[in-house]
């Protein structure tokens, strides 16, 4: 169906970022790839879909694609994305300001179907995806893991033969990844092949039958799925964390006075029965600790911190960060005790220079600075994360790996009481782990907390010290981490307990 | 009254241009300043969001235009009695015509443009052309307030400060907003492409189209199924 032979792309460094790599996707196959941040796989992903170079032309580009036995250069634009449906990594890079059915109707808008076909074809996937709340809204205003679900919806609209998904399960809860696996099994009648690039194997393992690593630039030879999950070797070789690894067995954390404490927190913000989204929310955090929220997508996990830093507006509850009454503080009063790393580094970036955004960052007024200790907090900052060599360069540039340290080094040098890291995507391989580990070691010993919030729950079962679960505004478990996974707030949310998990429990 | 916001987009576009029409045609102040206050009180009882935002820069409009007219006026040798009148009547032309656009751009998403556009079989091009006319000022808009509340969020003091540091603020947002404004196009363009967008291929809708925009897709009821 699709054949890659000797693929060889590179952006003009010395390197290829893929070099003399071989890919036969056969029809009825679907194969996972995985590989770490960086290895290439977006890149690869992209020329299997035809984007590169047709849409992304790039320096360094050859070898063969061949799609149903024609070069894929020899179809036109229009035959070649009805053929081969792309869902992207960074979502909002294929979205615009459309509403959640206009987005899944465009490719049938676009082709001329007729309008009874399309709305059909609309509630077919609605219904599937579970998103029948979401119509009307416009989708820059969802969350990530909704988003996704849309693009993916979109991607399927016009029945195409192969689908090509960049991590499809980024920011989706363990729910929603399991009712993505089974959307993507019953798909099976109208797309032939799957390809898919993850760095979390297990997710999508009920789907794919076949797995190839991507490492030192080349695609390893695909092998049956179940042959090379409970193997930890090739997964480290690959830079990547073992899907059947062991549970690490964390050191208790030394806890000291309490830095966050929220009291009956209740916000303006409502849901569409006018329900809060939050409503009577106790939180505190001290210093040492490392709490992480868990939560549906839509819990108002989002909320919770927005409300925190200042950005929600709150209708009661009150706010002390060190003791200190912060009711009144001003958003950016509040943001120089708590360091927000969000998961899309590209929402809070604005300086010219990744030096100027570490500068920003210790002095919450300017990126420029000829005060030395502040130089030299910043260097220090930018050399631990690894990004000396990048702190000229515009931030924008950096790849989504490179932001995201950067927003640990922004919070780091900060100095902030609290770092509030929302689903850290760095976290998913050797690398990106022991960065944040890094971070969280370096942030506890200097007496500050952090406040994870992911859908990631054996990343929360490896790094936290506390847990609470959100779910429909209210705090409904807060405590140590082994009585949360058996609590029945946690059962009440139908996910795998981390560590617990076999290919069989998938659901 | 948000009934009207699902009124069919080139409705709303005829309806602002008649009023821009009348304001530019009825003579002097005593005219134009209560059609002003008139179409701004439209706005309010149509539930236009952003109207707070968008009369304070009507406001800040108003005053450039009455100070450069009366500049202009006394130059040219007129009395403030004289010149006060012409330069309100400008002001509340201006006001007038920008309020009437403001609610066709408020009120119309790029998708109902999209779909008034395909009903009404204009060529993709025009189409394109129109959803992002109309709908990027908005979407520029929720970006510079993104960009502001980033700037809060990491520290920056955008809130307790004086008017001028305010301003100052406001136009260093203009860089990140431009390097916004550059990912949005790229996003556009690459869905368009990916998505089957063909300037030779007219469009079809999903929406029910006629003096309304169908603004949702009704799971349970399929009325509008035809």
């Amino acid at each position: 169906m699709l054949k890659i032979t000797s693929l060889r792309l590179g952006f003009g460094g010395l390197d290829p970022v893929i070099a003399e790599t071989d890919c036969h996707l056969q029809e009825g196959q679907r194969l996972l790839i995985c590989g770490e941040a960086g290895s290439g796989k977006t890149t690869f992903l992209a020329a299997a879909a035809g984007l590169i170079p047709r849409l992304l032309p790039i320096p360094d580009c050859a070898g063969e694609v061949t799609l149903m036995g024609r070069p894929i250069a020899s179809f036109d634009k229009t035959e070649l994305f009805s053929t081969i449906a792309f869902v992207s990594q960074n979502i909002d890079d294929q979205l615009w300001d459309l509403c959640v059915e206009d987005v899944i109707a465009f490719p049938l808008e676009n082709r001329g179907i007729g309008k009874l076909v399309i709305r059909e074809r609309l509630r077919t996937l609605i219904a599937a995806f579970g998103i029948e709340a979401l119509c009307g809204r416009r989708v820059l205003t969802l969350s990530g893991g909704e988003r996704r679900m849309v693009a993916i919806a979109a991607a399927l609209a016009a029945s195409p033969l192969i689908l090509v998904m960049d991590e499809p399960t980024t920011g989706l809860d363990p729910a929603a990844r399991a009712r993505l696996a089974a959307l993507l099994q019953t798909v099976a009648t109208s797309v032939s092949s799957l390809m898919v690039a993850e760095q979390d194997a297990l997710a999508l393992l009920s789907v794919v039958d076949r797995i190839s690593l991507l490492s030192d630039r080349r695609l390893s030879h695909p092998v049956p799925a179940a042959d090379i999950v409970s193997i930890d070797s090739p997964w480290r070789n690959a830079g990547l964390l073992p899907p059947r690894r062991q549970r690490c067995v964390r050191p208790p954390a030394i806890l000291g006075r309490p830095l966050l404490e929220v009291r009956g927190l209740t916000t303006r913000l409502a849901r569409p029965g006018g329900q809060p989204v939050l409503e009577g929310v106790n939180v505190e955090i001290r210093a040492g600790e490392v709490l992480a929220l868990i939560g549906r997508n839509g819990a108002g996990k989002t909320t919770l911190f927005k409300a925190i830093l200042g950005l929600e507006k709150t209708a009661a509850g009150t706010l002390l960060l060190d003791g200190a009454d912060a009711n009144t503080w001003t958003v950016a009063t509040r943001a120089r005790r708590i360091a927000y790393i969000p998961q899309n580094m590209r929402h809070i970036l604005f300086n010219m220079t990744v030096t100027g955004e570490v500068i920003f960052a210790i002095t919450a007024a300017s990126a420029t600075s000829t005060d030395p200790d502040i130089l030299t907090r910043a260097a220090a900052a930018l050399d631990r994360y690894g990004l000396s060599a990048f702190a000229e360069a515009n931030p924008f540039v950096l790849s989504a790996r490179q932001q995201a340290l950067l927003g640990l080094a922004c919070a780091d040098a900060a100095g902030a009481m609290i770092a509030i890291i929302d689903e850290p995507l760095l976290a998913r391989d050797l690398k990106g782990r022991r960065m944040l580990d890094l971070f969280i070691a370096t942030l506890q010993e200097s007496g500050r907390s952090v406040m994870l919030i992911s859908h990631d729950l054996e990343l929360v079962d490896d790094v936290a010290t506390r847990m609470m679960i959100l779910d429909d505004g209210a705090i409904v478990f807060d405590g140590a981490l082994d009585e949360g996974w058996d609590s029945a707030s946690f059962l009440r949310l139908g996910w795998p307990a981390p560590y617990r998990q076999t290919a069989g429990e998938i659901r | 009254m948000n009934g009207l916001h699902e009124i069919n987009f080139f409705i709303k576009l005829t309806f602002a241009f008649a009023v821009m029409l009348v304001a530019w045609l009825v003579p002097g102040w005593r005219f134009g300043v209560p059609l002003a206050l008139l179409t701004i009180a439209f706005l309010w009882l149509a539930g236009v969001p952003g109207l707070r935002g968008y009369i304070k820069g009507a406001l800040l409009l108003s005053g450039m235009v009455v100070v450069s007219w009366l500049v202009n006026l006394w130059l040219q040798g007129a009395t403030t009695a004289t010149a006060l009148p012409i330069a309100a009547g400008m002001a509340a032309r201006l006001v007038t015509t920008t309020a009437a656009f403001f609610f066709v751009m408020e009120t119309s998403t790029p998708g109902s443009i999209l779909a008034a556009s395909s009903a009404a079989r204009l060529p993709p091009v025009v189409t394109l052309v129109l959803s992002l006319t109309f709908g990027i000022i908005p979407m520029l808009r929720d970006d510079f307030e993104r960009i502001a509340d980033a700037q809060r969020a990491r520290g920056m003091e955008i809130d307790d400060v004086s008017l001028a540091t305010k301003l100052r603020f406001a136009l260093a947002r203009g860089i990140p907003l431009l390097v916004q404004a550059i990912r949005m196009a790229h996003a556009i363009s690459f869905s368009l492409a990916i998505y089957g967008f063909d300037l030779k291929q007219k469009r079809t809708t999903w929406r029910t189209v006629g003096l309304m925009v169908e603004p949702r897709m009704n799971m349970k009821d399929n009325a509008n199924d035809r």
